[in-house]
Parts: structure tokens; sequence; C-alpha cells
């Protein structure tokens, strides 16, 4: 089986140099069967890297040990989900994951556009084809995942295996890490058909017509991946916490804020052709933020809990980083010509100008993130010392960026393209902006100090007046002009222009993701030891331990502490943390118990037995607001899926600057209003 | 045998736990100095004062060192002055805002001021003059349908 694996993984390697070498030749020499036999090469490769992910996935299902792979990531106890989450569990597995899921996204773009871009797919491929070979290059040389446990020149298996880390045996870490890779690998696709528009000097825009639902499914992938991550964190690190700066998560973030800051930047070059070289470069930087990312998680360069551990890997993704850089940027400049702008900037206070100003916080703030992250190691490089950076820099240097931005994200809605007029500046702020001043003086008359929190609130409101008005007046205009009520009017309003009004319902979920973030100005802790049958509080919560429970079952033992919750001496709860210990790997985890309410979540965790063995050790947590974050996550991921819905009407920018027009148009229109 | 695994494993669940109330060293004084200084445990990155691991390897013992030391009336400057003798710089939770440190500050805002500048660029290179257009419309007429499309707003909006 693992010969056959072994084998599999070599030869769709040598598969992947034909498809990339017979695409280019193909390309060249205008050849289209070694076109077509590098599409089919890519079907060959998909076909390859899936029978030896499967033959992996069986090794690990069936429990054979005499895999090292199998026998240090699964042992015989564990579920059967966790058993298929250890195939990207550890880093040879994780990079065949990887690479199947390339390869996967390879056969799917040969598949929908074999018929079509007849002059830019051969590159597109061979894009694709060069990345595969690089992670190919990993499976077959230097993290092979089908080596065997050997003495001598025996092969032995283990009687069991060690079992995957515990922290990673819970649900939303068997779904994680798969949607955060879909979305890494999939930024290959807008960004080889970016190259490739630059290879063949395709002057109109063909690549981002045909990337943009690969662009937004990506980025969903990516949402859903970093969401599920912070749930995980949540839930199972026993802190509460859902974002610690820790370099794997900031890795993470860094590709989703580039691909944020060119889905929007991508809609001034399809509206007004402008920024084409911005967003040859967004669209670059996010894919290689993503190979980043995988290098930072995976070659020791930073220390982070996240880590697969010190490998010698960094070292490939630094050449291959290297290399794709330096080719892109040569392309880019080579290219400039057919990266002109068709259009001009009219005026400064105008959507187009919104954009410059929200990609420039976006790119401030993923080059705070990066800085940040790699500090330690530039420190210990230029001086010798190793300088720490942690939460509280990002969160000192990332609050008043995030702020801004959501400042920006009710403004641009409000600013109309080419140019707004300061009477319909006026007219369109006035009531967002005194709704946000009303807000926030009634907050701090309610005793919050906390400048911040009274900002973020008061912008929150802010950006939901603006959205909500623009609903209103389309939905409005829709009911009266068409006779519909009004919630059919919203549904119409929204359809005839998905990007539109999807869009603002994914503003909507951001908002609703900060004001969970602002509760995290009013978080309560308190450590406490509790004997049996007494009280502790914290909040308004009064907690009381009852009992001790302790069981086991094949995979761990566990102690459970049974606390009732009371309310103005009410009870209103009971609540169960668990302590476990995993008997393969030793290793303890925290089954917290989490009382989620829209208003705020308690948050017990059972950290360990006390001195005397007669009680526990109770981490207890208040979070206001929490839930908002997943609240919004929901909304952002509705409005996403809505902006993939094809819109009723298409929509045509006029592209052409009207010089000396605009007076005869008015004219027009007025001639015709009087005779209405 | 299978009884006396599970005493066995709870009893190593038990050793887990700490040997010293933590209530000890969640004081708000020891909370203070310990939020200045990073928790090295390596599966954090909070402060030692915000590590919430209960017998966190480095958070733990730093909390107790802070206490010894407070008793013996050490001033939070001096004792964070013990830590960076001992480990270093990066002891401390964020980069001093003094020599390389500084920099570590400053390149954030440094980036965002270059990008504000390449955004000046951009819009003095790429904003067109505004035409200068002989208008065709009377200013009365202009004046007519300027109310005329405010009225149409307004009755929109109400």
């Amino acid at each position: 089986m693992e010969n056959v694996g072994a084998l599999s993984l070599l030869l769709a390697f040598c598969v992947a140099i034909f498809a990339l070498f017979s695409a280019v030749v193909g390309a060249l020499r205008k050849n289209m069967f070694l076109v077509a036999a590098s599409q089919r090469a890519v079907y060959l490769v998909w076909a390859l890297i899936t029978t030896a992910s499967g033959l992996l996935l069986y090794g690990l299902i069936t429990d054979d040990f005499r895999l090292q792979y199998v026998g240090s990531h699964v042992n015989k106890a564990m579920p059967l989900m966790y058993k298929i989450t250890a195939w990207w569990g550890g880093q040879e597995g994780s990079l065949l994951f990887w690479s199947w899921i390339l390869s996967c996204y390879g056969a799917v773009v040969v598949l929908t556009n074999r018929k079509q871009f007849k002059t830019i797919m051969p590159w597109v491929i061979a894009i694709m084809m060069f990345t595969q070979i690089f992670f190919l290059i990993l499976n077959n040389f230097v993290v092979p995942p089908f080596q065997l446990w050997a003495i001598g020149r025996g092969v032995i298996a283990l009687p069991d295996g060690q079992g995957l880390n515990p922290l990673l045996q819970t649900p939303s870490m068997a779904i994680h890490p798969p949607m955060l890779y879909l979305g890494y690998v999939g930024f290959i696709v807008p960004f080889a058909f970016a190259i490739a528009s630059l290879i063949t000097k395709q002057a109109g825009d063909e690549w981002i017509h045909t990337t943009r639902r690969w662009t937004l499914v990506t980025w969903l992938f990516q949402t859903v991946g970093v969401t599920l991550g912070m749930g995980w964190a949540y839930y199972v690190l026993g802190w509460g916490g859902y974002w610690g700066w820790d370099p794997v998560e900031n890795a993470s973030i860094l590709p989703w804020i580039t691909a944020t800051a060119f889905l929007h930047s991508v809609m001034m070059q399809e509206k007004k052709g402008m920024m084409k070289v911005w967003n040859m470069v967004l669209v670059s930087a996010t894919f290689f933020l993503c190979i980043f990312g995988t290098m930072l998680t995976r070659s020791g360069l930073v220390q982070s809990v996240h880590a697969f551990g010190v490998s010698q890997i960094g070292n490939y993704f630094a050449t291959f980083l290297a290399i794709s850089i330096a080719a892109t940027v040569w392309l880019i400049l080579d290219r400039l010509e057919f990266l002109k702008s068709e259009s001009h900037l009219e005026s400064v206070v105008s959507r187009e100008s919104s954009f410059l100003f929200n990609n420039l916080l976006l790119l401030a703030s993923c080059f705070a993130v990066l800085w940040g992250t790699l500090f330690p190691v530039i420190s210990e490089a230029v001086t010798g010392e190793k300088i720490s950076v942690d939460a509280p820099f990002f969160n000192r240097v990332n609050i008043p960026i995030g702020l801004f931005l959501l400042f920006l994200t009710g403004v641009g809605p409000l600013v109309a393209w080419r140019r707004s007029s300061l009477d319909s500046l006026k007219r369109n702020f006035f009531w967002p902006t005194v709704s946000m001043f009303v807000l926030m003086a009634a907050l701090f008359g309610a005793g919050i100090r906390n400048e911040y929190a009274l900002m973020s609130f008061g912008l929150c409101l802010f950006v939901t007046v603006t959205i909500f008005s623009e609903f209103f007046k389309g939905t409005l205009a829709i009911a009266q002009k068409d006779g519909m009520n009004y919630a059919r009017a919203v549904v119409e309003l929204t359809h005839r222009n998905t990007r539109r009004y999807g869009g603002y319902l994914v503003h909507m979920g951001i908002v609703v993701m900060f004001v969970g973030f602002t509760g995290a100005a009013f978080n309560l802790d308190l450590v406490s030891e509790v004997s049996m049958g007494k009280s502790f509080n914290l909040g308004r919560y009064e907690m009381k331990v009852t009992e001790l429970k302790d069981g086991e079952n094949d995979n761990f033992a566990w102690m459970k502490a049974s606390i009732d919750v009371f309310v103005n001496g009410e009870k209103i709860d009971t609540l169960e943390p668990e302590r476990r210990i995993y008997k393969a790997s030793r290793q303890p985890a925290s089954h917290v118990a989490i009382r989620r309410r829209m208003g705020e979540d308690l948050f017990l965790n059972f950290a360990a037995m006390a001195t005397q063995g007669q009680g526990a050790v109770i981490q207890a947590y208040v979070f206001p607001l929490v839930s908002w974050v997943w609240a919004g996550f929901w909304v952002v991921l509705f409005g996403t899926l809505i902006c993939l819905v094809p819109s009723k009407i298409k929509y045509s920018y006029a592209r052409t600057e009207v010089v000396g027009a605009t007076s005869r148009a008015v004219a027009a229109v007025v001639e015709t209003n009087a005779k209405s | 045998m299978r009884r006396v695994k599970t005493l066995a494993l709870l009893i190593a669940l038990a050793t887990l736990s700490i040997a010293q109330n933590p209530m000890d060293f969640v004081s708000p004084d020891i909370r203070r100095v310990g939020s200045k200084l990073a928790c090295l445990c390596g599966s954090c990155r909070n402060s030692v004062g915000d590590c919430s691991m209960i017998a966190c390897g480095y958070a733990f013992p730093a909390k107790q060192k802070i206490k010894q030391l407070q008793t013996m009336g050490a001033s939070d400057a001096s004792i964070i002055g013990r830590f960076v003798k001992e480990q270093g710089l990066k002891a401390l939770v964020e980069p001093e805002a003094t020599g390389f440190g500084l920099v570590g500050w400053l390149m954030p805002g440094f980036a965002l001021f270059l990008g504000l500048i390449a955004v000046w660029v951009y819009l003095k290179r790429f904003r067109a003059p505004m035409p200068a257009v002989v208008s065709a419309v009377t200013p009365a007429r202009l004046a007519e349908y300027e109310s005329s499309a405010a009225r149409d707003l307004d009755r929109m909006e109400s």
C-alpha cells in the first residue's frame, strides 16, 4: 500500500512537470495538441494525488501503525472523525492535503474553462503546475508521508500510536484547517489568471471577470476558516480568548486582509478601469502571503503553539517565494504599458477615493501585523537580541486602524462614484452622524469611559444607519414604483444588484462582529479555588460547586465539576466544566462549560484540582457581547452568498470621461422634465 | 484493573494542579507588574499578568517571583529591570520606546505615512482637471430642475 502511495506521488510529480512544459511549449508554439495534453495531465495529477491521499487516509482509518505518520498521529481509541482529521494534523499529511486541494482546484479550473480563454489557459495551467511541482517536491523528497517504522531492514508495526494532539480533537478543529486551506490554496486561481493575462499581454480585464467568483469563494473559505479557528480557540484553549495574535493566527489573517483589499479595489478596475497595477500587486501579495503563512507554520521561524515544529522546510518555501516574487515583480514592471488606467479621478470626494483610503488602511493593518509578527526575528538578526512583540502591541496598533476602517465602511456607500456634492454629503451623513453622537453621549452618560469602546459603538451605529438607509431608500422606491409590499421589495432590490446589497450585508456582519470585539473591553475574570458546597461570585453571578465526578473511556479519563449558577439568589443554570487527560499522549485538555447569551457569555474552566483535593480550581469569565462575533460571522456568510448570486439586472459602467457633455445632458433632462 | 488505571490517571491529573494556591498570585499588584512582562512559555502571546494557564511553566514562577520581590519592597521598575537583566529584552511584553524597539513602534506609522503620500501622489496624478464648460442651461432652468429633484428625493424619503 505504502509503495503504491509513494509511487503515485512520484508519478504525480513527473506528470506535473510534463503538464508545465507541454502547456508552455504548446502556448509558445500554438500547438493545440500539447495544450490539450497538458490539460489531461492536470486531471492525471489530480487522480494520482487523490490515490496517494486515499491510501494515507486508509492507513489512518485502519490503524496501520507500520507507517510513521499513522503511528505519530493516530491511536486505536480515537474516534473515526479524528482519525480522518489526522490527515492534516501533522506536517507530512497536511502538506499532502495542500497538494491534493491544489490538484482539485487545478482540475476544476481546467474542466470549467477548457473551451474558453484559449490564449491564457495554457499559462494558467503552467502557473498552477509550477506551484504543484513545488508541493510535490516536498511530498516526495522532503516530508514524505509514506515512511515506515523499521529496525535494521525489517519493517515493524507499533502496537498503538501516540494519537492526535488533544487540542485538535474537537469538531471545529476537524473543519477549520480544510476551510483555511481551501481559502489559502484557492487564491492561486485568481493569481494564475492575473499572471497569465500579464504574460499574454491581455489588455482587458477578462481575468477579473473570470475570477470574480473564485476570489469571492476563496475569500469566503478564508473567512470561515479564520472564524472557525477563533471559535476553536475560544472553546478549547480554556481562557476564552478568540484571538491571541499568535504568529500562526497572524499568518492566517494576512492574506485575508489583502484579499479583502483586493475585493474592494477590483471594483475600481471593473467600473472605471483604474488601479490595474495595484490589483495585480494585491492578488499577487495575497497568494504570496498564503505561501508565507504556510512557511511560517512549518518552518519554526517564529515560536507558536500552532506551529508544526522546527524543520528545514522553510528554506524550500523561502526559495519558492523568492523565485515567484522576483518573477512576478519583473512581469508587472515589464507590462506596465498594459496596465494603464482608462479613466481619471474626478474628485477627491468620491467613491473611488474612499476605496483608495480603504485599501491604504487595510494594507497598513496588514503591514503592522506582519511587522509585529516578524519583529522578534528582525530584532534578533539586527541587534542579536530578541525583542518580544505580544498582544498589547498588536492591539495598540490595530484598534485605531480598525476603527477608521469601520468609519470608512459607513462612508464608502454614501459617497457617489465620480464625485459627491456638499449637499448630498450633508443629506446622506446627517442622520448617521447624529445617531452616532447621540449613542456615544448616552453610553458616556451610562458610565462607559473607555474611549475606544465609545467610538466603536458609535461607529457601529453610524454604519448601521447608513446601510439601513441604503436599503430603505431602494426598497421604498421599488415598493412605490412596482406596487410591491416592503418584504418583496427588499428581496427585489437585493436581487437586482446582489453584489451591492450582498456587500452591504457583509458590512453589516462586520459591524455586528465589531460590537462583539468591543465587548472585550468589559470582560471580567476570576480564578478561584473552591471547596465542595462553597460559592464564589463574578459580576452578577454567584456560583456553587455541587459535585465532582470522574470517569473514563478508551480515549481519555475525565473529571467534571457540577457548578450551579445563581443570579439574585435564583438558580438559572448548572454548568459542568471538564478536565480530561488523554491516555495515549498523556496530555491534559480542558472542556469548558459556556452559558451563551447574546448579552454575555459565562465561561467556566476546570483548571485543576484544588490543593487539598476536596474541590476544584475554577477559572470563571464573563465575556460581554462575545456572541455577536459569531452572529456577525453568519451575517457575513449570508451576505457573501448573496454576492455570489447573479444579479437580475446586468449593470454596465461607462468608463469614458465625459467632458463638456454634462451641461448638455442636464439641458436635455430639464427639457424633458419641463415637457412632462 | 480498569479502576486502578483510572485512579492513576486522575492522580496524574491532580499532579498537574499547582502546589500553591493560585489565588495568592492573582492580586492586582502582581497583575500590574505582570502585564508589562511577556509570558515566554511558548504556548500563548499573553503577558505574565494575563496568562490564564494555571500551571503555566513560565507565568506561574514569574508571578511567584514578582510577589516575592514585592514583599521585599522592590518597586515595579526594579522588578521589571530584574526580569530584563535575567531574560533580556524578550522579557518585556512589547518593545521599549528606545533603541531598536523604537523602530518597532514607528515602522507601522511610517508605513501608513508612506501610504498616505502614495495616495496623495496618485490623487494628484490621476485627478483630471475640471473641464471649463460653458453651460447650455439657464440658471433659472437649472434651479427648477434641482428643486424638482430635491422634491422627488424628499417624497422618496418621507
